[in-house]
């Protein structure tokens, strides 16, 4: 698990941790799904549990990506300007290049059949027994963050960004590293710049 | 190296010279009196103007306009040598407006100078008329080495001095700014009367919402046009009233008021914008504005709070001065005069191309 | 104290923490850090270098002579241009800083920062260098064992100091090369600059790729006529910061015109008739 702090915003602390071989994506996504519509006492205790961001980690290009993404959310959230319910699935919404909330959901969230998963938790103060918490809910196995270079599927982030005739790739065919260090970089540059893209 | 003041390569004169200064490039006719006395002293002895007024919604033609000046030379050019107590034999040079400007006004001007030269046997200098703009501006408010914005009916450019020119280091595009001012007072019939440009500074005064309008500044220079179609199109809009009554606050109208308010505030704010970037380029802290805008108080007070925050002066005249006039073409003309500038009869011409930059500016270091 | 500094909006905090870089007529540039990370415990394996990961942001701040409306519109249309045009840059292959934060309520841009120098620095004329007599370069050469201000940054190879004269000017070609290909590229994806100077243009230190930078006055264009004074607005800034730079230049065109291929006829075509009239073009009074 990895802990980034904000003093600009209040001093937020965010969590992030890297999970691979997770085994209960199904069960993750319907405890979200039920925890958002159960209104009662309950259903507090239900959404505090799952109080944080799932996402696929097969879409993140690299952990600065991810970091911009908590970013913007943040600076929206602090700006009373946020598009999505919570700063949480304002992640997803700023991690998707189109403006419709459930699309970003859908592709960046934990799908059914996700067995790699990021998960955040932004926080006003550091709460001690967080790993445990997310490992609670995420049956699978906390990896360092370098194993995300293995998970990231370039192939789906070049389809969502549409990156196939872009003359920055041609120009470094054949050359992976290159073209993955140019596409994070498109990447990572569209979610910083997402409120002003249109 | 150490830098090395250099000395005005103007040097204060042996007796007092004495020049009539003749300006005719647009609607107003100009004559006037300097005086550059052995002291380095200048003395504005007479400054007298008579402007051709169009009724309300209609500009200037060249043909009109030179008649104007031709019926008028006399009057205007006999006032001001009476008000300077002199007499036409006084005189060191005669210098009238070479360019820019309306090719028939420029030229009826040119003839009389012409004719009073040959009769009075006095020579002739041809001034640029933007040069005269700067020289007096800088006479009048004693601005030593400023970044000058010269906004005129004809002219919109940001000028700076370095090595014996004034280079242009941003200008319009397309229209002047006071021709931009000048054709909407017209479609929203105000009064040319005393210009159209201080009728729209009045009703700005009046206006409370700023209407969204196209703001087109390239670098150091500006676009104008593209601002007066958007802001002729609002004259069409539903929410437009051409009476203009005062309304409640919440009502979602627009006045000529507005209208006039949100042009100066859009096209000022890209004035003093392209100024500032000429001041930070050269690293100037003063700035000079000239010609007949340049009275609009909101310009100047635009302009002032820029030229505050980055810790300098503005430095403005007013509609003696600022609005066409005599005595500049004089005070430009006589610097060159005292630096062994004529203009022959023969090449006494007028052009109504004429860049600032293509003048010698002997008369400073 | 800390409750006031804390009530602030988070990126005037951030800006607070900031270096000032430089403050210019529109904007003020920083250097900042987005995020902290814990000096010690848990998880820290890459922290130490995203830690020392910083960003330049670029304050537009505000501008009193303007009405605050248009103020606001205006910072907000100038911060999406500018992170616009960054953006088909980018997508265009063309070497520029990546964006990483941007707050419009502010007026705040932030971007890659890039280690490196200014092709302006590294050039005669441009940096301090020019006020240190000739003897003295020579003996910090030879104590430094190194000759050449961009061959320190990959763009040739380092060879033997005894080379110095030709050694300096092969790799003066490869940058003046990497500048011309540059701005063919920017240009192919009909991106003006606006403001071509040899400050705007760095040597990244540890790739040592040209990167081109701000883009304040960045716009899109399809005109001959654009990129013939983009390309003048370059020429006369060589001119005028590098002594003698007339073959400089040159090697930029060269470059440029091998990368516009059959584009490059018309630009030349414009570009000369740019240099006779200058940027301006003649107006009636």
């Amino acid at each position: 698990m990895e802990t980034y702090y904000y003093s600009q915003f209040n001093h937020a602390v965010v969590h992030v941790a890297l999970f691979d071989d997770v085994t209960n994506a199904a069960a993750i996504r319907s405890r979200i799904v039920q925890a958002a519509r159960n209104l009662g006492v309950d259903g507090n205790t239900e959404r505090e549990a799952v109080n944080f961001a799932f996402i696929d980690a097969r879409l993140i290009s690299s952990s600065l990506h991810l970091q911009t993404a908590i970013y913007q959310a943040l600076l929206s959230e602090a700006q009373g300007q946020l598009r999505t319910k919570t700063v949480h699935s304002e992640i997803l919404w700023t991690m998707n290049p189109t403006n419709n909330i459930t699309e970003a959901i859908r592709r960046y969230g934990v799908s059914d059949e996700s067995t790699t998963l990021v998960v955040v938790r932004v926080d006003v103060s550091d709460t001690p027994d967080l790993q445990r918490r997310m490992c609670d809910i995420v049956q699978g196995c906390m990896v360092p963050f370098q194993a995300l270079g293995q998970m990231t599927d370039w192939s789906i982030i070049k389809k969502h960004y549409k990156l196939y005739s872009e003359s920055a790739l041609k120009e470094v065919q054949g050359n992976l590293d290159r073209e993955r260090s140019i596409i994070d970089n498109i990447v990572v540059s569209s979610v910083a710049m997402k409120n002003v893209m249109t | 190296m150490p830098g090395r003041r250099c000395d005005s390569p103007l040097k204060n004169p042996s007796r007092a010279y004495i020049a009539l200064g003749l300006e005719g490039s647009a609607n107003k006719l100009g004559a006037g009196v300097i005086k550059h006395d052995v002291d380095g002293s200048t003395e504005v002895l007479s400054n007298v103007r008579h402007t051709y007024i169009t009724p309300p919604g209609e500009g200037f033609l060249p043909r009109d306009t030179a008649r104007h000046h031709r019926e008028w030379a006399l009057t205007v050019i006999k006032d001001a040598v009476v008000k300077a107590n002199i007499t036409m034999h006084d005189l060191d040079c005669i210098c009238y407006t070479k360019g820019p400007g309306m090719g028939a006004p420029l030229q009826s001007v040119a003839l009389v100078a012409r004719t009073l030269s040959l009769l009075y046997e006095k020579p002739l200098v041809g001034v640029n008329h933007c040069v005269g703009h700067i020289e007096m501006g800088r006479q009048v408010t004693g601005a030593r080495n400023p970044v000058v914005l010269y906004v005129s009916g004809g002219n919109t450019q940001v000028i700076a001095y370095s090595r014996q020119c004034y280079r242009i280091f941003g200008e319009t595009l397309d229209i002047a700014v006071g021709n931009c001012l000048d054709r909407f007072a017209r479609v929203i019939n105000l009064s040319n009367d005393p210009s159209p440009g201080y009728s729209i500074e009045q009703e700005a005064k009046k206006g409370k919402r700023l209407v969204p309008l196209p703001y087109t500044t390239k670098g150091m220079d500006v676009s104008l046009s593209g601002i007066l179609t958007s802001i002729e199109a609002y004259t069409s809009d539903r929410r437009y009233r051409a009476q203009g009554e005062p309304c409640e606050e919440s009502e979602d109208i627009i006045r000529p008021a507005d209208l006039c308010f949100s042009l100066q505030e859009t096209v000022f704010s890209m004035l003093v914008e392209i100024t500032e970037r000429a001041m930070a380029h050269i690293g100037s802290k003063e700035v000079l504005i000239v010609g007949g805008v340049g009275c609009n108080e909101r310009l100047q007070e635009m302009m002032g709070i820029m030229a505050q925050e980055r810790g300098g002066l503005v430095f403005a005249t007013d509609e003696r001065f600022c609005i066409d006039n005599g005595i500049m073409i004089a005070q430009a003309g006589l610097l060159s005069y005292r630096m062994g500038f004529q203009t022959p009869l023969a090449k006494s011409t007028c052009t109504q191309r004429f860049r600032t930059d293509e003048v010698h500016v002997a008369w400073r270091p | 104290m800390l409750s006031s500094l804390s009530s602030k909006p988070p990126t005037q905090q951030l800006l607070q923490s900031a270096d000032l870089v430089s403050q210019g007529a529109e904007a003020a540039i920083y250097k900042a850090y987005l995020r902290q990370f814990p000096t010690s415990g848990h998880g820290v394996d890459d922290a130490a270098f995203e830690a020392s990961e910083p960003v330049l942001l670029k304050h537009r701040f505000h501008k009193h002579y303007r009405h605050p409306s248009l103020d606001a519109s205006l910072t907000r249309q100038r911060i999406a241009g500018e992170a616009r045009a960054l953006m088909r840059c980018m997508r265009s292959g063309v070497t520029v800083p990546g964006i990483r934060m941007v707050d419009v309520n502010e007026g705040v841009l932030g971007i890659e920062w890039i280690d490196g120098k200014s092709v302006r620095q590294l050039l005669p004329g441009g940096a301090e260098l020019d006020e240190i007599n000739e003897l003295e370069e020579v003996d910090e050469i030879h104590e430094n064992g190194a000759a050449d201000p961009i061959g320190d940054y990959g763009v040739s190879g380092g060879r033997t100091v005894h080379m110095l004269i030709g050694l300096y000017s092969s790799s003066v070609d490869a940058l003046m090369n990497m500048i011309g290909v540059e701005i063919a590229k920017m240009h192919l994806a009909d991106i003006i600059h606006g403001d071509l100077t040899t400050s705007n243009m760095m040597l990244r230190k540890q790739t040592s790729d040209l990167v081109l930078i701000d883009f304040g006055l960045a716009y899109h264009s399809t005109l001959v006529e654009d990129k013939a004074v983009d390309l003048y607005v370059l020429e006369r800034a060589f001119a005028s910061t590098h002594p003698d730079s007339e073959p400089l230049f040159s090697e930029v065109l060269n470059a440029y015109e091998k990368r516009m291929g059959k584009r490059w006829l018309p630009i030349k075509k414009r570009l000369d008739d740019v240099r006779l009239r200058g940027r301006k073009r003649s107006m009636v009074g």
